[in-house]
């Protein structure tokens, strides 16, 4: 609908823009400003880490150093307690993480295929999993010690991984159940008149369709894996120490060690970040949950 | 009539599954119900299932815990808080962004960055952030309210350290609003809003009475989701505040951390954490009826 163009509309929609933009770029400023010191942070010497500038006199990648080689960052400060050099909670993060991964989406893809396919195992077990993710994880902290002690699975990666999988999988049965739907039973039955074996019908014809579910329910996964705190903290002492515990750490730990903490931040969210830019774009069109009326 | 699709699957898939859910999930479920009606500690130097009962004494002791009631009154506080102004974030956001113009993509990758934060991350920026000398005190309000700024301890008063992990939250998890919020309006038919157009509504008014009304379940879906995830908030004021000074800023999540794992008050925890369970289950019942089913 064109507007009757008045100098005293043009006014007014020029002003409105110019607010509209504004809004927009105190969203932005509101969101790089923290993220901008922090990485400044990181790179600031020892001297400078009381200062609030956003740029470093003199940078530097002692805080990084520190990180790796624990022997530099108690030279640095007398009474910081000692702490683990980040390497092992890194290498720790990257099983956990990916193993679970596997795990679930393996799991994942072919109940998919079952509830697709045979109504198997069911709607309660599919609506069960997806009720798993809605309580408060605090709630099972107690009784998963307990029952890791009487197994003897405190403190040991498998513990980690087989709860991450347990509570993810979810995640990919639903997703990979979509793709799975929207693939034609004819193709299958055609696949296997002509001779195809049962697991080649699987691995030729509904592999391929469901892969993007595959990919994005899996980093998705890998995501959640990598940044969970509260059972990784509650569920490991030394040997399987995560990421997101270690860099807790660093926090509650050592006392006023700026730079090291900023470091960390930065190095415990750069996989996740690189991730969710892969899977954003698939984000924004599944957001709906079918839920608009069109 | 052919061969159906291969049948070994759904067995060979559920097996695993089962194992899995059972193993991980359902055990540890009833091993809590277990613990709940007895009494039992590490430090009682028996294993847990030869406790003796204690029937409802935990429960009992629960309603009578001042910390657990203060704990549970101020995450819903937190829950309000954050989601609503979450939402109203959110929807301004979705608004500024239905039109074209250039930049969009870039604007919305920069505003979704956050939610790929662990939550950790974000609550060791807002710590450092709100540090004394910070660029929060020693910029922004250093700028307002002069040399006096350096004097605001954020993390040492009740107040102050429960706006930070309000901040950390709302920081995170506005870009989850705008997302959900921000889908579902650019799903809108656009023949709905052409004609609209057409008879000459304000892009404002169809903001309001088209395309709102049009989401409302999805609506509901979001503060949903976003009011469950909420009350789990354990990481920021785990690693920002440590639930301090004191316990005003402890949450649930945090003070059944700390029965079980801080106190090995165990029987006691896993009763705290069963009426917690409760609690949510009647509570997001009650929401979907209310305003899904009844909204159809």
């Amino acid at each position: 609908m064109q507007m009757v163009d008045s100098g005293v509309f043009n006014m007014r929609r020029i002003i409105i823009n110019i607010i509209k933009y504004m809004v927009i770029l105190f969203f932005i400023l509101w969101i790089a400003i923290p993220v901008a010191w922090i990485i400044s942070l990181s790179f600031k010497p020892y001297g400078e880490w009381r200062t609030a500038s956003f740029i470093p006199n003199k940078p530097t990648l002692d805080n990084y150093i520190m990180l790796f080689s624990p022997r530099v960052l108690s030279a640095f400060i007398a009474y910081t307690a000692v702490i683990e050099p980040i390497t092992r909670p890194m290498i720790n993060s990257v099983i956990v993480a990916s193993v679970a991964t596997l795990i679930a989406v393996g799991i994942g893809f072919f109940v998919a295929y079952g509830a697709s396919r045979y109504n198997s195992p069911g709607p309660f077990t599919l609506f069960f999993t997806l009720l798993t993710r809605m309580l408060p994880p605090a709630t099972f902290v107690t009784p998963l010690v307990v029952y890791y002690t009487t197994l003897s699975l405190l403190d040991n990666v498998i513990g980690l991984i087989l709860l991450y999988a347990a509570a993810s999988v979810t995640y990919a049965i639903w997703i990979i159940k979509g793709f799975i739907d929207s693939i034609p039973v004819e193709w299958e039955e055609v696949a296997l008149i002509e001779g195809a074996k049962p697991i080649e019908v699987i691995r030729r014809v509904v592999l391929p369709i469901a892969r993007p579910g595959i990919v994005v329910s899996g980093l998705f996964i890998f995501l959640l894996s990598w940044t969970e705190l509260l059972f990784a903290l509650v569920l490991t002492s030394s040997q399987a120490v995560t990421l997101p515990v270690q860099i807790s750490k660093y926090v509650t730990g050592v006392g006023p060690l700026y730079g090291a903490q900023a470091a960390a931040a930065l190095i415990g969210s750069l996989p996740p970040v690189i991730i969710g830019y892969i899977i954003q774009r698939h984000l924004i069109t599944g957001f709906t949950f079918g839920l608009v009326r069109t | 009539m052919p061969e159906k699709p291969p049948r070994s699957i759904v067995y060979l898939s559920n097996i695993p599954l089962n194992l899995l859910l059972n193993g991980i999930l359902i055990i540890p479920f009833a091993v809590m119900i277990y613990l709940a009606f007895v009494k039992w500690s590490p430090l009682m130097g028996i294993n847990w299932w030869q406790a003796p009962f204690a029937g409802l004494a935990n429960f009992q002791r629960a309603l009578e815990d001042d910390r657990f009631i203060a704990a549970l009154q101020r995450t819903a506080v937190f829950v309000v808080a954050t989601v609503s102004i979450e939402f109203l974030l959110g929807l301004l956001l979705s608004y500024l962004l239905l039109g074209e113009f250039f930049g969009k993509k870039i604007v919305i990758a920069l505003l979704v960055y956050p939610l790929m934060l662990p939550p950790v991350v974000v609550a060791t920026i807002f710590y450092l952030f709100f540090q004394p000398y910070g660029p929060v005190n020693n910029i922004f309000l250093k700028f307002i309210i002069g040399e006096k700024a350096l004097d605001i301890y954020w993390f040492l008063q009740p107040d102050l350290a429960f706006i930070t992990i309000l901040l950390a939250d709302i920081w995170q998890w506005t870009p989850f609003m705008f997302l959900i919020l921000y889908s579902g309006l650019s799903a809108v038919p656009k023949r709905f809003i052409e004609a609209a157009e057409v008879l000459g509504a304000s892009s404002w008014y169809i903001f309001w009475r088209i395309r709102l009304p049009l989401i409302k379940q999805l609506v509901a879906v979001a503060i949903i989701l976003r009011a469950l995830e909420a009350f789990k908030v354990f990481d920021y004021a785990y690693v920002m505040t440590g639930g301090g000074p004191g316990t005003a800023t402890e949450t649930v999540s945090l003070y059944i951390y700390r029965l079980s794992i801080l106190y090995s008050d165990i029987s006691y925890a896993a009763s705290v954490s069963l009426i917690v369970l409760l609690m949510i289950a009647i509570a997001s019942r009650l929401f979907i009826y209310f305003v899904i089913e009844r909204g159809r």
